[in-house]
């Protein structure tokens, strides 16, 4: 029996101190950490109240957009920016003036391309006129003016051409284009341009021919004439001086009447309302008044008044009180006129309680 | 504070989690590894001794129906210590022999002291091979509930520990739970080898009695017959 014992204890020793090595710390689970998350609340003022102004601007107490340059000429006008008409687009820089020139430059020099037109145009006729008893002269006499032309300076010989195109049908279709933003740039035009009224008297002749033969030719100057010019991105035409502040792209909404605003409104209803003094539960009594003002501050409608607690009789004393005094203070002063969104609709509460004296 | 600090012990090895137990735990852990200690003990011995108890049975078996004159056999076994059937051998016949030697009277009288002394021998042999297989039993039923013990009172005194640290943070509520189920493995640890074992020893201890109960009742009816064979000439003499 000791043996046993003996070789009993031995093995679990033995046992044990295997168990203890391999055994061991078992490995920690693999746990993917997960980050909590952050919950924020954030005061939603800050997005439905911005006020316009610049965002690169430093913070002001008044957020203001980058000044106007323009004086004021719209009146009434509600959107900021340098407009001749008052726009809701926002103002934006004008883009890339350098390629403007760029174009204007290449306009000037393309011109001449086109003018193989009056060739072409003028070889129909002439292929026309050929049966025609005399070809030769009417031939002959196309070039004569481009060798006059030929030595002037590119952009003069552009007017040369576009001014008889246009006069010709001024005075034949007087009517049917009413373009009085085009004439200006006509006049200009024609100052510039020194084409001998010879030339003017030929080319007449011949355009008178080929406009009643294609009166339904289109021209583009027509479409440029009846084109808006007007910038769409060019914004409003109220002007602004403030310096600029830090602010939103555009005014939003925003702009609830202020506590003391709404106390002056309170203040007008309160001062016709005669409430007779040591009515029953009187004080128990919650008024809430919703009106519709306009701008003068006059009613739109009839309130809405909603009395809740105490008892019946003076609910409905208090509630027909309520409104006596409305009808009385109407109209209402002291309201801010550029917060009228805000008070369009109005609700008052009141608590009698404590105007009982 | 204390949170900190169990998080900072939060290794589970055996060793830490034994020696973070309470007394109480400790204590039944402890004994449950002796219980352990002394269930490997009695199985070894036992395995041993029936292992041997079945060679001396097989050995004696064939000595005695080799046709050996049963004179010689007991002369050669009574000069040394027997056990088994040797054992129940020696103490039939050294009554047999007392009973010659002074003269016996009634064969009935001699036939119920040899078979009275072979049923003592014979119940001593059987208890010699069962004995120890009680405490393996004893170990076998009550070691889960020990360890069960030591598992409550360490879980009771781990949620202690917990509402004084004032966190469910389970790296606060596990090591003392697996600490105190530490107590529950050792138990089962001790009880299934033992049950095993008791099982196994009991039917083997069974069988080695039927065995030695089987020559014991040859034995006695060959004696019978001898005694028969050896005083009806005596009676008849007389």
């Amino acid at each position: 029996m000791k043996t046993s014992l003996i070789t009993s204890a031995v093995l679990h020793a033995l046992v044990l101190t295997w168990a203890l090595v391999s055994l061991g710390s078992p490995e920690d689970f693999e746990v993917s950490s997960l980050e909590s998350m952050p919950v924020d609340i954030v005061p939603i003022d800050e997005f439905t109240q911005i006020q316009q102004g610049d965002k690169q601007a430093p913070k002001a107490e008044k957020s203001s957009p980058v000044p106007t340059k323009k004086p004021t000429e719209v009146a009434d006008a509600q959107n900021i920016g340098d407009n001749d008409v008052d726009l809701k687009t926002l103002p934006k820089p004008e883009a890339k003036p350098i390629e403007k020139e760029s174009t204007g430059a290449i306009k000037a020099e393309e011109k001449p391309v086109p003018t193989p037109e009056p060739v072409e145009e003028d070889a129909p006729e002439v292929t026309e006129e050929k049966p025609a008893s005399e070809p030769a002269t009417e031939v002959a006499s196309l070039p004569e003016p481009k060798e006059e032309v030929k030595p002037d300076p590119k952009p003069e010989e552009q007017p040369a051409e576009e001014q008889p195109a246009e006069n010709p049908e001024a005075e034949a279709l007087p009517d049917r284009i009413p373009t009085p933003v085009m004439k200006p740039k006509v006049e200009q035009q024609a100052q510039t341009a020194k084409t001998p009224d010879r030339k003017n008297e030929e080319n007449k002749k011949e355009k008178k021919k080929s406009s009643t033969a294609k009166e339904s030719d289109f021209n583009a100057d027509e479409v440029a004439a009846l084109l808006n010019k007007q910038d769409s991105s060019g914004g409003g035409a109220k002007r602004a001086k403030d310096p600029t502040a830090f602010g939103g792209k555009k005014t939003t909404v925003g702009n609830t009447l202020s506590q003391s605003e709404m106390d002056a409104l309170r203040g007008q209803i309160q001062n016709n309302w005669s409430i007779i003094p040591g009515m029953a539960d009187a004080s128990e009594v919650r008024i809430r008044v919703t009106m519709q003002l306009d701008r003068d501050g006059n009613l739109v409608g009839s309130p809405e008044v909603e009395a809740t607690g105490g008892s019946e009789a003076a609910r409905r004393a208090l509630a027909s009180g309520a409104s006596r005094a409305i009808r009385k203070s109407v109209p209402f002063k002291g309201l801010p006129a550029e917060k009228y969104d805000s008070w369009s609709e109005v609700v008052v509460n009141f608590d009698p309680s404590s105007m009982l004296f | 504070m204390e949170q900190v600090g169990l998080a900072a012990t939060a290794d589970v090895t055996l060793w830490s989690l034994f020696m973070e137990a309470g007394f109480v735990v400790k204590l039944v852990m402890l004994g449950l590894i002796a219980a352990s200690v002394w269930t490997w003990a009695i199985v070894v011995d036992k395995t041993l001794k029936f292992g041997k108890a079945r060679r001396q049975l097989d050995a004696f078996e064939q000595v005695f129906w080799s046709g050996q004159s049963l004179e010689e056999l007991y002369r050669t076994l009574s000069d040394r210590a027997t056990s088994g059937m040797g054992a129940i051998f020696v103490s039939a016949m050294r009554e047999w022999k007392k009973s010659f030697e002074r003269g016996a009277r009634s064969p009935i009288g001699l036939q119920m002291r040899i078979d009275r002394a072979m049923d003592v021998t014979l119940s001593r042999e059987a208890e010699a091979l069962e004995a120890r297989l009680g405490s393996l039993a004893t170990i076998g039923s009550a070691g889960p509930f020990v360890g069960l013990f030591g598992t409550v009172v360490g879980i009771m005194t781990s949620f202690q520990a917990i509402a004084g640290s004032k966190s469910t943070n389970l790296a606060v509520v596990a090591p003392g739970i697996a600490e105190a189920l530490l107590a529950t493995a050792i138990g089962l640890l001790a009880a299934i080898p033992a049950v095993i074992a008791y099982n196994k020893f009991s039917a083997d201890a069974g069988k080695l009695t039927a065995r030695m109960e089987g020559f014991a009742d040859e034995f006695s009816a060959i004696l019978s017959r001898q005694i028969d064979e050896k005083l009806q000439p005596r009676q008849a003499a007389q």
